[in-house]
């Protein structure tokens, strides 16, 4: 009965990289697994997966297991409080692979150009003075939540490419960031575009710029479970892919290439909604969910060449040791490598 | 000068404590107060020292004190109240500063009344080095140096040990021998009054009046440790006192 | 008497009046901090302790010798101490300063022990967004946290010790006629301070506390900022040897008021 789901699921799929690599039969039966989440868009292909029983269907029973943070989630990984999540590579996430307590298995967020991706901010005050293109950010101070978060590698390579010194301020959640931006304590920050776009349109900072066009190919997010399940449960990681990679398309044909039109973006809209800004009426909602659309890597496939860029860039900064590879971090076997 | 207390009387709300005390302290002498607990010396102590006001009645100085007092109403108290903190000197250099007493000027009156007091070598200590009877020899010092017109003298002995108190008794007689100063005395000990007191009033039990006035008029340097005479006059005084003290003890405290 | 009493019937006494009195041991606090940090290592070491749960004291050591000799030590512990040392004077010296208003003045205590009492339960990590705002990301909002920190344990230490003032001295000052000056400066002070330091103790070691809660946010260098960093890292080694330099720091101010005590409360009994 599952086996024939999941092979259905897999024509629907298309994406023959999936269809290789996710071809051994499930061995899960009802297992119950743990799903670490961000309320974010980011994690839609989790939501959509469990809302349309794509796990389910994968023998897998689930649970998601909700944070306010990256960095407590990874350390759950770590601890086996959770089995799978997807965040974005950190120099914690690196220590915690370098001790043998987590890997990476998969890709999530990636940009893509041409698609709106994470916008460079500036502040009002710094706007105003003359930051109006990433060229002006030399010897600005610009937020990150921690030292070897994901801000600090898109400032820093950002000022790389324009030739220019950063002050990177470290505040340690999003929220205080927001906060310091639009008070002008800080000049520029980089941040997902659900994010930006409400902040841009209140007038209080402006969009200067884009990721993209400094990291093209950027590897935001990646999947990653303990090395235990990545080693001792194949058939269990690999339906868990299985059914992630069947929420990513779902997400990208309805939300990126809008396949299902208007009403299939309303019908996401609605699922993702029980998940992300629940605070919010739908109608409040619905806009910052669209906005936050980014592609999502179909079948979960690995930018691998950008995550060795950005091994090396935590390597050069002294955040993680020299001494880490490519190995030890990833999993390669269960999705297809993105050399680009 | 001298110490009058007019019709004195004191209570606390309606708690009738002192009645109509009336009395006079000359120059130049020692007054014992004697009474059983409670029966209000130590409160009368404090009206004559201003540290109190009387409900009723008050409390005149007759004649200008001595223009060299600094203090002329100076207290001496039971528990010596020394500032841990301070040596000796520093203690009765305290009372002087705010005089303006300073330097050469002060180490002359901290000298002399140390001498006085024979404390010379113990300048430097600090109280908590002191025996009791130093501790207390050590407040007399600090008392004479702002030289009083009338002494205060709340109970000063009875923190001390029997054999302490007789020394003790002892210099005081010495000290008022050589210059002759005004005191009252508060004490529950007999035997200090019939010592030290040119006369000695004698109050009753709550609220507190004058039940008798004794005046005695042997020299005080010529009174001893076990005198037949100063023993017949605490017998005396101790047959006067014991049913109100009796009494008193029956009586409940801060009803 | 004694000759005439059976022997069976003699017996000694036996002691019951032991214990109840600590007596200095100075070295057995060194032998635990030895063998814990030994067993760590040994632990560690066999791999019976994962690299996951402990890191390995050798290694905390060497990132230490590293931390030292790359200069960034200093470069951590300047702007740490300038922010302990201005947060927690400023702190302090309005607590006693207000301790002792308070100690003295029925309507300064009356409106401000309500007060005093309704922001010492607020955790000021709490506030550190708010300071930011009022002072500033830079410098001035983690002075405002670490004095503020430090500020109510002052004040609740200061007015209790100036309570504790032997009432028979400041009525003995006042019967050799002092001024209010001199009653305050010479007995309330005085004896009130061993109050004051007592509660120093723990003024400062909240103090330290708060150091890493205040630069949590905008802090490129400091102890705080080196612990967080290290923590967001994962980096065990480096959140050790961040840890140890915040005990150490503990020790040293504990140390520092120790010898104040001596110095100026050496007229306790």
């Amino acid at each position: 009965m599952i086996d024939l789901n999941r092979r259905k699921a897999l024509k629907l799929l298309g994406g023959t990289a999936v269809a290789s690599t996710l071809a051994a039969p499930a061995i899960a039966q009802n297992r119950a697994i743990k799903i670490g989440a961000l309320p974010f868009t980011s994690h839609a292909a989790s939501f959509i997966a469990l809302e349309r029983g794509y796990f389910g269907d994968a023998g897998l029973d689930v649970e998601l297991v909700f944070f306010q943070a990256a960095q407590p989630m990874a350390v759950a990984i770590a601890s086996g409080d959770i089995d799978y999540a997807v965040t974005a590579m950190s120099g914690g996430l690196i220590s915690l692979a370098q001790r043998g307590a987590v890997k990476v298995i998969g890709g999530a967020l990636s940009e893509e150009p041409g698609i709106d991706g994470q916008k460079i901010l500036a502040s009002d005050a710094a706007f105003q003075a003359g930051l109006t293109t990433p060229a002006a950010l030399g010897g600005k101070r610009f937020g990150m939540t921690t030292a070897g978060s994901s801000f600090h590698y898109m400032g820093s390579k950002i000022a790389a490419a324009e030739g220019v010194d950063l002050s990177f301020i470290p505040l340690q959640k999003v929220g205080a960031i927001v906060g310091a931006l639009k008070s002008g304590q800080i000049d520029a920050w980089s941040i997902v575009p659900h994010i930006a776009k409400p902040l841009a349109g209140s007038g209080a900072v402006h969009i200067i710029g884009s990721v993209a066009d400094y990291l093209p190919n950027y590897q935001v997010t990646t999947v990653f479970t303990s090395s235990e399940n990545a080693r001792d449960e194949r058939g269990m990681t690999e339906s868990f892919l299985g059914g992630f990679s069947k929420g990513v398309t779902d997400y990208n044909t309805t939300m990126i290439d809008q396949a299902d039109g208007q009403a299939g973006i309303d019908q996401m809209v609605d699922l993702i909604h029980k998940y992300v800004y629940t605070d919010r009426p739908r109608d409040k909602a619905a806009p910052s969910i669209i906005n936050g659309t980014m592609r999502l890597n179909e079948g979960a496939a690995l930018n691998v060449t950008s995550i060795q860029d950005q091994l090396a860039w935590f390597q050069s900064q002294d955040l993680v040791d020299a001494d880490i590879t490519m190995e030890t971090i990833l999993d390669g076997s269960y999705v297809d490598s993105i050399t680009a | 000068m001298q110490i009058r207390l007019e019709r004195v009387g004191h209570a606390y709300d309606d708690f009738e404590v002192m009645r109509d005390i009336t009395l006079d302290i000359p120059a130049g002498k020692i007054v014992c107060i004697v009474g059983p607990s409670g029966c209000g010396k130590s409160t009368l102590l404090r009206f004559i020292g201003g540290l109190e006001r009387p409900k009723s009645g008050r409390v005149l100085q007759i004649g200008a004190p001595p223009t060299a007092s600094l203090n002329p109403l100076t207290y001496i108290f039971q528990d010596f109240a020394l500032l841990p903190w301070r040596s000796v000197a520093g203690n009765i250099s305290l009372v002087l500063e705010d005089h303006g007493i300073r330097g050469a000027k002060a180490k002359a009156i901290i000298d002399d009344v140390l001498a006085r007091t024979k404390l010379t070598d113990f300048a430097k200590a600090l109280p908590k080095q002191l025996s009791g009877g130093m501790k207390q020899r050590v407040a007399i010092a600090r008392a004479l140096a702002v030289n009083p017109a009338v002494m205060l003298m709340d109970e000063p002995l009875s923190a001390l040990d029997s054999q302490t108190r007789e020394l003790l008794m002892d210099d005081l007689i010495g000290l008022w021998a050589r210059t002759p100063f005004t005191a009252v005395y508060v004490t529950h000990n007999l035997a200090e009054a019939v010592r030290l007191g040119h006369s000695i009033v004698v109050l009753s039990r709550r609220p507190g009046q004058i039940r008798e006035v004794m005046h005695l008029e042997t020299p005080l340097e010529d009174r001893h440790f076990g005198d037949a005479d100063l023993e017949a006059k605490q017998k005396y005084l101790w047959q006067l006192m014991r049913d109100e003290a009796r009494a008193a003890d029956g009586e409940l405290l801060d009803v | 008497m004694s000759d005439t009493l059976p022997a069976a019937t003699a017996k000694a006494v036996s002691f019951r009046g032991g214990g109840f009195a600590p007596r200095p041991m100075r070295w057995v606090g060194v032998f635990v901090f030895i063998t814990l940090i030994a067993l760590a290592e040994w632990g560690t070491q066999t791999g019976w302790i994962s690299s996951l749960t402990l890191p390995k004291p050798s290694d905390v050591l060497a990132t230490f010798v590293e931390l030292y000799e790359s200069g960034l030590l200093f470069k951590h512990l300047a702007p740490s101490l300038s922010r302990l040392a201005v947060g927690a004077t400023m702190g302090a010296l309005t607590g006693v300063a207000v301790g002792i208003m308070i100690g003295l003045f029925s309507h300064v205590r009356a409106g401000l022990v309500p007060l005093v009492a309704a922001i010492f339960p607020i955790p000021k990590i709490a506030l550190l967004p708010l300071f930011v705002i009022w002072f500033g990301i830079g410098e001035g909002s983690k002075y405002a946290l670490i004095a503020f920190g430090t500020f109510t344990p002052t004040v609740v230490a200061t007015y209790g010790a100036v309570d504790n003032v032997d009432r028979s001295l400041i009525r003995m000052g006042q019967s050799f006629g002092l001024s209010w000056t001199s009653i305050v400066r010479k007995i309330v002070l005085p004896g009130a301070m061993p109050g004051i330091l007592s509660g120093l103790r723990i003024s400062l070691a909240i103090a330290i506390i708060l150091l890493v809660a205040a630069e949590m946010l905008g802090a490129q260098y400091g102890i705080g900022a080196y612990i967080l960093e290290a923590g967001s890292l994962y980096d065990l080694e480096r959140l050790f040897a961040g840890v140890v330099i915040l005990s150490l720091l503990g020790v040293l101010v504990s140390a520092v008021i120790g010898f104040l005590e001596r110095y100026l409360l050496g007229w306790r009994t």
